[in-house]
């Protein structure tokens, strides 16, 4: 069957490192985390007092946190976008912030915080004018917004399609995590002998997709290709993965199948790696039952700059963008005590890239996994 | 006790749950009800669940038609399931609202509690995705599962993703599940009309 190769010709963020990929990128290869104290609400009688917040971002009244964080990057970017692009909203929660001035305040309308109202905001900030569409899939949304978009590409059915992603920090779901049990009193540590939790995270970005053949037509040039993606399901548990793994491995084999790729061509893992426990775990098996042979440099973002919920398969994406083009696997900031499960898989620093093929991976509640492949 | 009324015909499998009767389209059935306790009774003694839900209780709205309307499809697709069997089977779904019912019912009760501790147990709700999750859990689905909203035709939207999905031989079948206040649908799609 022939393929139309999807390809990222654009994209940009902003995570608690700040505006812009470079400055995400500078953090993660300094070693330093953009994790620190929440005062957007007060964290008191929660679990953690820290997550990775964007400086400066407040709730305001005119503008969630969401628009606040969109906005800038459109005004930015919306130039760039071709105006036939179809766009593709990925958040889990988006506004929430509305729902949560309606019920503590009573003012506002949590009717407000729809997803389709924001996926209305977004067109406007690109300046686009077809339908669109939101994917929510707990925190795999990003990617399994982009493998959605690679699909519609490789199908012929789209050659250009706009994947935005944004999740905020917020009182709503930092009660709901700490609720869980799920946060790190401290920060995140994935794949540490010591970690206990997770630190949320917010950020937004975007990523264009293309087909190839209008890519080059167009003279864009192209950061990198979409290969492969997959996504799957435990079917399991709501809040805790199948500890085996099973999903995530079924989400990777499918997403390297469709790729046309043997394990043996990834040269790095951007991992889920929240710092949970049994999310580590998890991928850790998953890892080794599809990689049985060697061992793959794994890394995770989420010790830098939190977990960014929906955003983060977009904001791992753009990392594994600069992965590629930099041929540098970033250390896992956090990490100083490797978890035997992990020893020889993750890094306190910093590697050399020596294959062509980065793999991304994320999971959900519910027990959803997405898997990509990306290449040059 | 089930009725047979050819009331939703169809070509495709299709489970689904309006006001106060559920039922399956193809094989004509219906199920009238007045609480989902003595429904989920019913149909376990009619083998339309294979098992009891686990914490079918604990379930908000959203999930108990989603989880209940996709085991009437699986029935009428004559695609059987079990506890601790797996499948590769997705499950997509839309709704207008994503999860705003949820969402109110976790931090309504999160203010109400003094604004110091949320509820685990409401809070799981608050993703548009957690009725399909739940349904998948129940049911054994391992394949693809996402929540979409598709500003313009999102039924159709979701159909063709699903057809996709097997056209590629990504999955045997999917259920495609359509919400609204007042009801949910899950259509099966297979290879046979994908």
């Amino acid at each position: 069957m022939s393929r139309m190769n999807p390809v990222i010709v654009a994209c940009d963020m902003t995570t608690a490192y700040g505006e812009g990929i470079g400055a995400c990128w500078d953090g993660l290869l300094s070693n330093t985390r953009a994790i620190r104290k929440v005062t957007r609400f007060s964290t008191q009688s929660f679990h953690s007092s820290k997550a990775g917040i964007v400086e400066g971002l407040q709730y305001k009244q005119d503008a969630s946190l969401a628009v606040q964080l969109l906005e800038p990057l459109f005004r930015k970017h919306a130039a760039k976008i071709p105006p036939d692009a179809l766009v593709i909203l990925a958040t889990t929660v988006g506004e929430i912030d509305l729902l949560e001035r309606s019920v503590l305040e009573g003012t506002g309308n949590a009717e407000l915080s729809r997803p389709a109202l924001l996926l209305d905001k977004v067109k406007g900030f690109a300046g686009l004018e077809d339908d669109g569409m939101v994917i929510s899939n707990a925190c795999a949304s990003s990617s399994t917004a982009i493998g959605f978009a690679a699909g519609l590409i490789d199908s012929g059915n789209r050659d250009c399609v706009l994947v935005v992603a944004v999740d905020a920090v917020t009182e709503f779901v930092f009660s709901g995590f700490s609720s869980l049990m799920a946060l790190d009193p401290d920060t995140a540590k994935p794949f540490d002998k010591n970690r206990a939790g997770l630190s949320l995270g917010e950020g937004a970005g975007f990523v264009l997709l293309m087909k190839r053949e209008r890519a080059e037509k167009e003279g864009h040039s192209i950061m990198g290709e979409v290969a492969g993606w997959a996504v799957s399901e435990d079917a399991n548990h709501m809040t805790g993965p199948s500890r085996e793994g099973v999903g995530l491995r079924l989400s990777i084999q499918k997403a390297l199948k469709k790729a046309g790729l043997p394990s043996g061509e990834v040269g790095a893992i951007s991992s889920h790696g929240t710092g949970t426990v049994y999310n580590d775990s998890m991928e850790m098996k998953a890892y080794n039952a599809v990689f049985a042979d060697r061992m793959v440099p794994i890394y995770s973002i989420k010790g830098a700059l939190g977990h960014t919920m929906g955003a983060a398969g977009l904001i791992e994406t753009v990392i594994a963008l600069e992965v590629l083009k930099k041929r540098i696997i970033p250390s896992t900031v956090g990490l100083t005590d490797i978890d035997p499960e992990a020893a020889g898989w993750v890094s306190c620093e910093k590697r050399s890239l020596d294959k062509q093929v980065v793999l991304i991976n994320n999971a959900g509640f519910g027990g959803v996994n997405a898997s990509l492949v990306i290449k040059p | 006790m089930r009725t047979n009324q050819q009331d939703r015909p169809g070509k495709e499998a299709c489970g689904w749950i309006k006001g106060d009767h559920c039922g399956c389209a193809l094989k004509g059935l219906t199920w009238p009800f007045t609480e989902f306790k003595t429904l989920t009774a019913q149909l376990l003694h009619d083998h339309i669940l294979a098992y009891p839900i686990e914490n079918f209780a604990r379930f908000d709205e959203a999930s108990r038609h989603v989880t209940l309307s996709a085991a009437l499809a699986l029935y009428d697709a004559g695609i059987a399931y079990a506890k601790g069997k797996k499948q590769n089977i997705g499950i997509l779904g839309t709704n207008p609202d994503g999860a705003l019912i949820s969402n109110l019912a976790y931090f309504e009760d999160y203010l109400a509690g003094g604004r110091t501790l949320g509820r685990a147990k409401f809070f799981i709700y608050t993703l548009p995705s957690s009725p399909l999750a739940e349904a998948a859990i129940h049911l054994g689905l391992q394949g693809p599962m996402t929540y979409m909203l598709a500003a313009k035709t999102p039924r159709e939207t979701l159909w063709a993703h699903a057809g996709l999905l097997i056209k590629n031989e990504e999955v045997e079948a999917m259920l495609v599940i359509s919400s609204t206040s007042e009801a949910t649908e899950c259509r099966v799609l297979t290879g046979e009309y994908a």
